[in-house]
């Protein structure tokens, strides 16, 4: 597949129960195209936090609200892109709440945690889109 | 609408991928077992620390317990996100509140990273299995909730 990608698009409502099943939907999809099981694992934490923070945040737990995920495969990349109803974010303020061992709240991990298991995260439209990428390694 | 998955489903089964002992996509869901010896009690978690009801089901087990030592025992959970961390801080948080403590027992290696990642190892106090000294199984309370 060295010149082909593999795409997927899935669509889900703002609410938990969906983002769950939709996940492991996401999973299934990406599983043979993980080099290794850390690997996935980073992915599926990453792309946890962030359809967590599409419904949380830019859906608020509305289930009349309709959230997609694009998923591409490339010979070398996986690229998740995640697009929720919402006006965004602020983030500047989001990513200087970035943890660095004194943050004693509970919230204010997940985009640390998607920079940090990520090789790429960026937002667009002020914060309502967000690309997800891993470069993939040879299995 | 070609190629596109509409998935609202509640009730979707986990299946674990042949070929790999465990991924985050198959682990289960969160089951704790519960062993009392007051002042102490140890929660051993297994499955997966993540938002929604797991982790809501961890916040109820442990603010509900009387005793003011409060031990997670992480060694069988291989699943967690920032919520998850998250309910670890407030936990902690909750527990210097009220004069308690809160131990992090034997965190599985997912886990441990999770917590190097976000500078955690330095704000909990995390133990091994040697470091933490219960009753006599016999006379310890036991019971279990699954979430």
């Amino acid at each position: 597949m060295e010149h082909e990608t593999l795409s997927s698009e899935f669509v889900f409502t703002g609410d938990p129960a969906a983002m769950v099943a939709v996940r492991d939907r996401i999973m299934d999809f990406l599983h043979e195209h993980c080099a290794d099981e850390q690997q996935e694992i980073d992915i599926m934490i990453a792309l946890q936090e962030g359809l967590a923070n599409a419904v949380l945040h830019g859906s608020r737990n509305d289930p009349s609200k309709i959230i997609r995920c694009t998923v591409d495969v490339t010979s070398e990349a996986i690229t998740v892109v995640i697009s929720d109803p919402g006006h965004g974010f602020d983030i500047g303020v989001a990513a200087d709440s970035a943890d660095d061992g004194t943050n004693l709240t509970q919230h204010g991990r997940g985009i640390y945690l998607m920079r940090s298991l990520m090789d790429e995260v960026s937002y667009r439209h002020g914060g309502s889109e967000l690309r997800l990428k891993k470069l993939r390694r040879q299995r | 609408m070609d190629n596109i998955d509409l998935y609202a489903e509640t009730n979707y089964i986990s299946q674990t991928y042949s070929g790999k002992t465990e991924s985050l996509r198959g682990i289960d869901m969160l089951k704790i077992d519960i062993q009392s010896a007051p002042p102490m009690v140890k929660l051993l978690c297994s499955g997966r620390l993540v938002l929604g009801v797991e982790a809501e089901t961890l916040r109820c087990m442990a603010t509900s317990r009387p005793e003011r030592r409060v031990v997670v025992d992480l060694q069988e959970v291989h699943a967690m996100d920032a919520a998850g961390l998250g309910l670890l801080v407030e936990l902690h948080c909750r527990a210097q509140r009220r004069a308690g403590m809160l131990t992090v027992a034997n965190p599985s290696p997912c886990v441990r990273r999770l917590m190097a990642l976000t500078h955690l190892e330095s704000v909990l106090q995390v133990a091994g299995s040697a470091g933490i000294g219960m009753a006599d199984d016999d006379e310890s309370e036991r019971c279990a909730m699954t979430a």
